[in-house]
């Protein structure tokens, strides 16, 4: 949820890239000011009405706006008015440089034709059914057609993995917080204060928006292909819907007599991939730092618990006993050559300190907080050492353990450097934000005490990672666009000099998208894990 | 190592030197006495005898060729002139401590102690403070005594290097000979000692080492467009 500087930048130019500078224009003053009605946006963008409604439809079509009502406040009148207001989701945005991510998560699990439906949503942001059926129709080269049986059979499978879920809420109530409800903040900067207050409406209007979970991920389908028009007894009455679908009525590709008949729209559920991704991380750094016994055993844990998960965040997984989860491990080919003896040792292992799994009562569950912890040290510790060197990556390591300040003199004594180098250092690691400092005078000496603030610190790497992230992106557009004729160059002139430059134009391009797509797990590490 | 091994020199024919002292060398060489192992600075010298500068200055050339005084560095004042008589030997203060030689670090000396450590605890595969201590002393590696205090100080550098990691036993697995909630320590890297941590995603590209990152902006003088970091590493 926090978006730094660099974030909306970042944010900014993915929008840019993906739609243009005209909705670009909207969602960044909807990043910056925060939640605002219609008219606000016009007045600060200076652009038409038409413009601002039409951009945000692109961005509500594709996740990255949701709009809410509220009541307006002032006036004495008796009945109070309402108002629209439209809040930028950061979350999503992001996300939309990671669909080759969540389409390898389902090409894993699933056949092609689920990989063609979820590559569908995400490039369209949402699709009904109808729209479903008729895309993989016409990208479908050889004669047969795809039926709607096989469509709804694997849209069907992406749902109860929860992969694919109901649009939320095009416009839900927002009722003001009461008394009991807000954050009891009296004191406390007013920035902090801000910040607190923003991501409490942000919270409260996904809140708000999200479909009941039984209706989320209901499998229920539209009634205009049902033959005999059954109703749902979950569905209440939708009149969002319909609202939305007048709104989106200028957007070409939905079709307006939909309107009649409740049509259910489908999206990609972003939190079911993010907690999937967040459990690989989880494997792989178990992986690196144990062994791969370890890790199928972790991964086992996690398939078993994860139906429990409720939120991505979540710090630990529910307890299970050694039997589930050998059960669990069992299921998997890997797996199947490990014996239960095996299973025990790995959960020693995996228990024994520093610990990734904690014991109670013969219960194992998985210690996430730790794990994520641990990875976003190892990342951080990494920065300092190369750009700082070993003397501070020392100096690093033992102000984050100590937690506390240090005077420079232990520091210099801890790490074996002489106290000036150890000074020098301690600056330059201050001066970029990575340090806190503060000045003791005793008598007429002066000392300079040291820390490490973790929860500041985590948001100045974040944000480094954004600005990172934005100058990788620009970069490479760079010298795309400075080698444009060989980039268009036609196989048969593929020759001689023009070859190399071609195979070195290549190679660049898989390097920097490779450290994109390593920079965008460091990104998530950070923000959604 | 040998400094290590020195001893106090004792002055064998204790008076002759000093009887041929005039009345303000013995002043001088009295009041540096005094302070026995901790020495006195010329300055602080010249306070308290009184006597002026040349004087002073004189005189202790005359005491250092006697050999009744010497010159040593103080670890806190380098650029200080500090003297103290010969049958004394500096104060940790003064020196820096066992890890000090002439006011300098040995940086050699603690280099070889943390490979030993290293060794010892990887042979170990888990061991506590007692444990490696113990250890280096029998495999006689070291031709010095080297105090539970001092191995304590590596190991903990140890850490900082992440060569070795710092638990708490629990009593389970490879921790059943260590008693429960004691401090014990295992090396890290599978094998090869002195092997770098893995180099995460952000330190792997120019930005992540960049010493500007805070001056580059899209359009600035420092941009990403023009950036010398970029066009070194994809110049292939």
């Amino acid at each position: 949820m926090v978006k730094t500087q660099h974030g909306i930048r970042y944010a900014v130019h993915l929008i840019t890239s993906h739609f243009g500078n005209l909705v670009a224009k909207v969602c960044e003053c909807l990043l910056r000011k925060g939640p605002l009605p219609l008219h606000t946006i016009v007045r600060y963008t200076e652009l038409s009405q038409m413009q601002v409604k039409n951009s945000l439809l692109v961005l509500i079509q594709h996740n990255c706006v949701q709009a809410y009502r509220i009541d307006e406040t002032g006036g004495s009148q008796s009945a109070p008015k309402q108002s629209t207001q439209y809040l930028a989701l950061f979350d999503n945005i992001l996300h939309r440089v990671r669909f080759s991510k969540f389409l390898a998560i389902i090409s894993q699990e699933f056949d092609k034709l689920c990989v063609d439906i979820v590559e569908g949503l995400l490039q369209h942001g949402r699709l009904t059914l109808k729209q479903i059926v008729e895309r993989a129709n016409s990208s479908h080269k050889e004669g047969n057609s795809i039926g709607v049986d096989a469509v709804q059979e694997n849209l069907h499978k992406l749902v109860m993995a929860h992969y694919v879920e109901h649009c939320p809420a095009s416009e839900p109530f927002l009722a003001s917080p009461t008394e009991e409800d807000a954050p009891a903040r009296k004191r406390g900067a007013k920035s902090a204060k801000i910040v607190i207050e923003s991501e409490a409406i942000e919270q409260r209007v996904l809140a708000a928006a999200v479909p009941m979970e039984a209706r989320r991920f209901s499998l229920v389908m539209d009634s205009e292909l049902n033959d005999d028009g059954e109703k749902d007894q979950n569905k209440s009455p939708d009149k969002h819907v319909g609202d939305k679908r007048k709104l989106v009525a200028s957007e070409p590709d939905i079709d307006s007599e939909a309107a009649e008949n409740q049509v259910v729209l489908w999206r990609a559920n972003f939190e079911e991939f993010i907690r999937r991704l967040r459990h690989k991380d989880c494997i792989e750094n178990v992986r690196a730092r144990l062994d791969d016994g370890a890790a199928i055993v972790l991964s086992a844990m996690l398939e078993a618990s994860k139906t429990e998960e409720k939120k991505v965040k979540t710090a630990s997984s529910v307890p299970l006993s050694v039997n589930s989860i050998y059960e669990e491990v069992i299921k998997s080919e890997k797996g199947r050559n490990m014996t239960f003896d095996h299973v025990r040792a790995a959960l020693v292992q995996l228990s024994s300190p520093p610990p990734f799994v904690t014991v109670a009562d013969e219960s194992y569950s998985i210690d996430f907080k730790h794990i994520i912890e641990a990875a976003q040290s190892e990342e951080v510790e990494s920065i300092v050492l190369k750009r700082y060197g070993r003397d501070a990556y020392r100096i690093f390591r033992l102000l984050s353990k100590a937690s506390r300040l240090l005077e420079t003199d232990k520091i210099s004594d801890t790490i074996f450097v002489e106290k000036k180098e150890t000074t020098k250092i301690l600056y330059k690691l201050w001066q970029d934000d990575y340090l806190l400092m503060e000045k003791l005078v005793v008598g007429t000496a002066t000392f300079l005490l040291w820390k490490v603030n973790k929860l500041v610190l985590w948001e100045h790497v974040l944000d480094e990672l954004f600005h990172a992230a934005l100058n990788l992106s620009l970069r490479v557009a760079y010298e795309l666009e400075q080698q444009k004729e060989i980039v268009n160059l036609p196989i048969d002139r593929r020759e001689g000099p023009m070859k190399d430059k071609y195979e070195k134009l290549k190679k660049m391009r898989i390097l920097m998208e490779s450290s994109q797509m390593k920079l965008d797990d460091a990104i998530m590490l950070f923000h959604d894990f | 190592m040998s400094r290590l091994q020195g001893q106090k020199r004792k002055q064998t024919d204790s008076n002759s030197p000093a009887q041929s002292l005039t009345e303000q060398e013995r002043i001088l060489y009295n009041v540096i006495r005094s302070k026995q192992d901790m020495g006195i600075w010329t300055r602080d010298m010249k306070r308290e005898t009184n006597l002026p500068d040349n004087v002073v200055n004189k005189s202790l050339k005359v005491l250092q060729a006697k050999n009744l005084i010497k010159e040593v560095v103080n670890i806190q004042n380098k650029g200080r002139k500090h003297y103290m008589a010969t049958e004394f030997e500096p104060s940790k203060e003064i020196t820096g401590g066992a890890w000090y030689v002439e006011g300098n670090l040995d940086t050699e000396f603690i280099q070889i102690l943390k490979e030993q450590c290293t060794k010892q605890i990887y042979k170990l595969k888990v061991a506590t403070l007692e444990g490696v201590t113990d250890s280096i002393k029998r495999s006689g590696v070291l031709n010095v005594e080297l105090t539970k205090q001092q191995i304590d100080e590596i190991l903990k550098a140890l850490v900082l290097d992440n060569e070795i990691i710092e638990l708490k036993s629990n009593g389970m697995g490879e921790f059943a000979s260590i008693p429960v909630g004691k401090i014990c320590y295992k090396c890290i890297s599978k094998g090869n000692i002195g092997g770098e941590p893995r180099t995460g995603a952000m330190a792997s590209i120019p930005c992540g080492v960049c010493p500007r990152i805070r001056q580059c902006t899209p359009d600035g003088i420092i941009s990403p467009q023009t950036c010398v970091y970029y066009s070194k590493w994809l110049d292939f």
